[in-house]
């Protein structure tokens, strides 16, 4: 066997025809969507367009009225949020969730639970794997919060970060969860312009570094533009156009989409 | 640290023992039966801190989980006549740890439904299934019915209360400051949030209440070996309201804010019986009054140890 077929790259994703109506509104319509191996895809469309329900059909938040969703091969339509999130897909929230009153670092932590090795007997009596894992999730915790530059406020509680933190923090406790897909709703949403860029860097260097397959919900299209090898554009809850973001600069239905038919 | 760990604890064990002679010989008995009642209620609080405070259900019903490891219990001892060892200490122990194992059991079944519903309704699904257990208590005859249940051997004594207080209070600890007490925690601040970063919120909400249920039966089978007596009317809805009250002052989530919760509601009725019948109108007023300045309660949700290092490092 030679080397590159022992090389599995994981985050293989694929969505075919993920369709939810919510009454009569057809909220996502026949949305398709496939992601290569650490493929870094942008997802945009005006407000309201049904992007962040494509996240939560994805994570299992809605189940979905039709549609096929599979990662590395399993299905993942059916399962509940945290049966998908140990499948390997993670996300971050357009509007920011954290666990406000645990620290910064118990916040990152949280997301190792899925892979704790000790039980309730290790608890109670404080055995030695239960100090030795322990440890070791608060170490891989601060690597996590160091990368994405939050170590100086590892004991803080997460409520009393600054905005732009408590984004970065939201992108560190999804990453802890060790992903193959990370979907990032929003994470530039109220930064400023530097702000911005800064984190679009992060982001692009987050892919390189844990080799996840990243899909970014951005608002500003020249951002995406910026950072993203293919985008997805939804108006409506259906696909107006999918290609590299110079096709898709020039498309003229997705510029009748954000700027109107002029 | 380990054999460190064991000495305190041996220390601990051996001044609780000493103590309860010093108290037994010494004290005025209505003062050590005061003691005593704080200490069920510091166990009572700490446990129903684990479900309101740590995982945020707000739950009821807790007296029905106090009531089925008394009942349980001092069924065991009294009732049952199975063999002279429930007469003992060591017996009567047994008894009880085998009422808070089925008040857990109990816990699990309250729990259930907790995972479809929140806030108020979660709270009136726990009150009508504590007033249940009390109702059927109430009926079941073979343990005295309406009437009670009498002649159960005054076993618990301060020193037995008191070991159990610790030993819930070093669980609780443990199980908060670990992965899985982060879980719980997680399903409180938010629960989409901790199902998304791949937090199973059913299960920990139901391993919440077993562990709080279970505890509270302890509390309840205490009650039941210290009173030696027990009736329905001993777990009437008002008693789950007194755990609540004992929660909210110490701080919703701190354990040591449940501990003087404990002591403040069982301390303060007593305290106020030189107001005699204004007792239970100036019990009530301190209440809000402590409401209105600390919303939080008294401790918020930090553990008193942690309210004295902030105060250091600034």
């Amino acid at each position: 066997m030679n080397q590159a077929e022992n090389i599995v790259l994981g985050g293989d994703f694929k969505v075919e025809a993920l369709t939810i109506s919510f009454g009569g509104l057809k909220a996502v319509n026949g949305f398709n969507l496939h992601l290569k191996p650490m493929e870094l895809q942008g997802l945009i469309g005006p407000n309201g367009a049904g992007k962040t329900t494509v996240f939560n059909l994805i994570t299992g938040v809605y189940l979905p009225d039709s549609g096929t969703s599979v990662l590395d091969g399993k299905s993942l339509i059916g399962l509940n949020p945290h049966q998908i999130s140990k499948a390997g897909i993670a996300r971050t929230f357009q509007n920011i969730r954290l666990f406000a009153d645990l620290t910064v670092l118990e916040n990152v932590m949280v997301s190792y639970h899925m892979r704790v090795g000790y039980g309730y007997f290790d608890i109670f009596l404080r055995t030695p794997r239960y100090y030795r894992i322990e440890q070791e999730f608060r170490d891989h915790a601060f690597q996590l919060l160091k990368v994405m530059g939050l170590e100086q406020r590892k004991d803080d509680k997460a409520k009393s970060l600054p905005y732009g933190d408590q984004r970065r923090l939201e992108i560190a406790r999804a990453l802890a969860t060790e992903p193959k897909v990370l979907l990032l709703d929003e994470p530039a949403a109220g930064l400023n312009t530097q702000e911005k860029a800064a984190l679009m860097g992060t982001i692009a260097e987050i892919r390189n570094r844990f080799k996840t397959t990243i899909l970014l919900i951005e608002h500003d299209m020249k951002l995406v533009m910026g950072i993203c090898e293919k985008i997805t554009v939804l108006d409506h809850g259906e696909i107006i156009a999918v290609g590299t973001p110079r096709e898709i600069q020039d498309n003229p239905k997705v510029i009748e989409a954000y700027l109107g038919v002029g | 640290m380990k054999r460190f760990q064991t000495l305190v604890l041996i220390a601990v064990v051996a001044l609780l023992w000493g103590l309860n002679y010093l108290f037994e010989e010494n004290l005025n008995p209505y003062v050590l039966r005061v003691i005593i009642n704080c200490g069920i209620g510091m166990i009572l609080a700490m446990s129903l801190n684990l479900v309101n405070g740590c995982a945020g259900q707000f739950s009821l019903g807790h007296a029905g989980f106090m009531g089925v490891g008394a009942y349980i219990s001092a069924t065991i001892t009294s009732v049952l006549n199975l063999s002279p060892f429930f007469q003992t200490d060591l017996g009567v122990g047994c008894a009880i740890v085998i009422g808070g194992i089925v008040a857990s059991i109990a816990g699990y079944l309250v729990g259930l439904p907790s995972l479809r519903l929140k806030g108020d309704y979660l709270a009136i699904v726990t009150l009508g299934f504590g007033e249940i257990i009390r109702i059927c208590f109430l009926n079941i005859e073979a343990v005295g019915g309406a009437r009670g249940l009498s002649g159960i051997p005054p076993k618990s004594n301060f020193f037995w209360v008191y070991l159990w207080v610790v030993v819930t209070f070093i669980a609780l600890l443990r199980l908060l400051r670990s992965s899985y007490g982060r879980a719980i925690l997680s399903v409180r601040e938010n629960e989409i949030a901790a199902e998304s970063m791949g937090i199973d919120i059913s299960h920990y909400k139901v391993v919440a209440f077993v562990v709080s249920s279970f505890f509270a039966g302890i509390a309840g089978g205490l009650f039941a070996h210290f009173q030696s007596f027990i009736d329905p009317n001993s777990f009437v809805f008002n008693k789950s309201v007194e755990a609540v009250i004992m929660v909210v002052i110490g701080g919703m989530g701190s354990l040591s804010g449940a501990i003087l919760g404990g002591v403040i509601v069982t301390l303060l009725p007593e305290v106020l019986r030189v107001f005699e019948q204004y007792r239970m109108v100036i019990f009530p007023l301190i209440l809000i009054v402590l409401m209105l300045v600390r919303p939080m309660g008294l401790f918020g949700h930090k553990e008193i140890w942690e309210l004295f290092r902030r105060k250091a490092s600034s």
